[in-house]
């Protein structure tokens, strides 16, 4: 078993732990975070719920009104991708850094994994996007795609079936990881979540072999939700952007897509994170120590995020082509110019500014305002992709490239509740899943205090990380 | 004869450790007792007897059996329908290989997947004895023994090491 000192108490404070918590108070604790909910948690839930309501009925009244025209659906186009975005990348944070041994993310990883249950309203917002996708063979002619000689409806298969098995997986994931807290549920819990619990406990009674089994199922359907995850955005990205422009035709955009999704994912952690921490009282369980970790990682994606912005950027801007002075006149200086640079902006700008300071990443609400910034960002920069894209007539789709440029599409009531119900129904199913399973995983929280012991470093304090594994 | 169960609980590692140190020097066999937790202790802690997991096979297994149908896919679909293209050979290795890389992952995935299933045992139908308490940070010592004349062995380990309980079970 290796070891490491991570740092001194006396020069950094955020390191070091809080008082070690009985084994006993945790679980009992923790799973008493899922029994009853406070006025404030169920008036948020109620409206929550209306307006997931809400917007799925516009999704129906739009289907009925504007499935005709598919240059109306940019704005559900870029709801789907942000959500793809958030839900699709915060799972990751469940897992990479358990590969790396980070002890600090054990309390993290079921809130982030947690996220995978949102999914569902990805796939359900796709259902229309798939049905207004045109085939590969469009008007006698073959358009241009990924999709050499495929079968004609390939795009609205394999699409559709990644992220279903995107969506599975990461529920693979929670659920491999989540066995010993229904156990715990089952011994602890009362009433429906016992009966729950039992069941999906499978029998669970912590011997050698379920604990060792447990960390190579966490490790494989970690390891197969990474490829999936950066499969779907490649295909969700060509098949539901590139394809439908005349000449955009960028092999960066699918990383850009994918390294953003990432950085969207560690925000709605950090912000999922603050909320769990204030309004359930989890300060003792959630130390600075994961903010400021966390802060690391999304200053680095943020960082990324321009790098890959520029590489994809630079190629167009450089090529001087019609087709890349089209592309960029669509995307960039075109119909969602301001949108594009408010995007930018607070993707990038601003909360590389707030992030780079070491007191924001070592506070709590500092790096919750940072994340909600960037989400803001990730969801602006998603319409000035893929509202523009769906934005192209589809008679123009056999052109070399975009001869004219379609003017700005503001978005109508419909794509406004839309937007906010399919938003508010990713949030609602994680509140609603908090009340099913600890919201910070018990067994994790429990190996937490296990491997973390503070001790006296010569002059100073330190922690002591014992690594198992 | 009847398999009878007993645990021993305890409240801290060491003494459950000391337990199992107990257990091994009273004879009983490697595989008849085992700990149970509710954190993933290191492997090895309890001085615990780690069997080795045949999880690897799953994935190797796959792959030969992938890779063979392949071969027999890509070889038997071109010979079918002898199509010569640009002057290269029926049976084009490098065509070939592509799909013979796509079948052995993808049965190599897929097996990976039914390995861990089978290797996690689970459901596990007969928990056997258990207490709630493990999950509270308890830790749990189980040994499981034919012989009823063992008992007052098992039962003089648990007492000797600290048990703050001992259930028993048939």
């Amino acid at each position: 078993m290796a070891s490491e000192v991570v740092a001194t108490g006396q020069v950094a404070g955020h390191h070091a732990l809080p008082a070690q918590i009985d084994a006993d108070v945790v679980a009992r604790e923790l799973v008493a975070t899922t029994m009853g909910a406070s006025r404030r948690f169920k008036a948020i839930a109620w409206t929550l719920g209306i307006l997931s309501i809400a917007g799925i009925v516009a999704l129906v009244l739009k289907w009925i009104d504007q499935s005709d025209d598919s240059t109306r659906w940019g704005y559900v186009a870029a709801l789907v991708t942000f959500l793809l975005s958030v839900t699709g990348g915060a799972p990751m944070v469940a897992m990479a850094p358990v590969f790396a041994k980070a002890n600090w993310v054990r309390p993290v990883t079921r809130i982030a994994a947690m996220f995978s249950f949102a999914g569902v309203v990805t796939v359900i917002m796709l259902i229309p996007l798939v049905a207004l996708l045109p085939p590969l063979v469009t008007e006698g002619a073959r358009r241009r795609t990924i999709w050499f000689e495929a079968p004609d409806y390939s795009p609205h298969f394999w699409s559709t079936l990644g992220l279903v098995l995107l969506l599975f997986t990461g529920l693979a994931l929670f659920y491999s990881a989540a066995i010993p807290d229904f156990a715990s549920m089952r011994d602890h819990s009362t009433g429906w979540r016992q009966r729950w619990g039992k069941k999906l406990a499978r029998g669970w009674v912590g011997t050698n072999a379920q604990w060792r089994t447990l960390r190579m199922r966490i490790g494989m359907f970690g390891t197969f939700y990474f490829l999936i995850l950066v499969f779907v955005n490649f295909l969700i990205t060509t098949d539901f952007g590139q394809s439908l422009v005349p000449g955009w035709r960028d092999a960066i955009f699918p990383m850009y897509h994918t390294i953003s999704s990432l950085q969207a994912g560690v925000a709605g952690v950090v912000v999922a994170l603050w909320a769990a921490r204030r309004y359930m009282h989890l300060e003792k369980y959630v130390h600075v120590d994961a903010f400021w970790s966390l802060g690391r990682l999304l200053f680095a994606l943020t960082l990324l995020w321009v790098y890959f912005f520029y590489s994809s950027f630079i190629v167009f801007w450089w090529g001087r082509s019609a087709t890349d002075i089209a592309t960029l006149d669509l995307l960039i200086k075109g119909p969602m110019m301001y949108v594009f640079i408010a995007g930018m902006l607070l993707i990038w700008f601003v909360p590389w500014w707030i992030l780079i300071w070491n007191k924001v990443r070592r506070s709590v609400n500092g790096m919750a305002i940072g994340a909600a910034v960037i989400l803001v960002g990730v969801l602006l920069d998603r319409i000035r992709i893929f509202v523009p894209a769906w934005s192209v007539p589809s008679d123009q789709i056999h052109e070399r490239w975009l001869t004219k440029i379609p003017g700005t599409v503001y978005p109508d009531l419909f794509d406004i509740l839309i937007m906010a119900g399919g938003i508010s129904l990713a949030v609602l199913i994680i509140m609603l899943m908090t009340r099913v399973i600890p919201v910070l995983s018990v067994w994790q929280v429990q190996e937490f205090n296990l491997l973390a012991k503070p001790i006296k470093y010569m002059r100073g304090h330190a922690t002591l990380i014992a690594k198992p594994d | 004869m009847s398999t009878r169960s007993m645990l021993g609980l305890f409240q801290e590692p060491e003494p459950a450790a000391d337990a199992m140190d107990g257990l091994k020097e009273a004879g009983f066999e490697l595989g008849s007792f085992d700990v149970l937790t509710g954190v993933p202790y290191p492997e090895g802690a309890f001085g615990e007897h780690v069997p080795q997991h045949r999880l690897f096979r799953f994935p190797v297994f796959g792959a030969i059996i992938g890779f063979t149908l392949a071969i027999f896919l890509t070889a038997v679909t071109q010979l079918a329908y002898p199509v010569v293209t640009g002057g290269k050979p029926i049976l084009s290795l490098f065509a070939m290989l592509i799909i013979m890389y796509e079948m052995t992952m993808l049965a190599a995935v897929i097996s990976s997947v039914v390995g861990i299933i089978f290797e996690s045992r689970l459901p596990n139908m007969k928990p056997g004895i258990y207490d709630p308490r493990i999950t509270e940070g308890w830790i749990g010592v189980v040994v499981t023994f034919d012989d009823d004349s063992r008992i007052a062995d098992a039962e003089s380990v648990f007492n000797k090491a600290g048990a703050l309980e001992i259930k028993h079970a048939s």
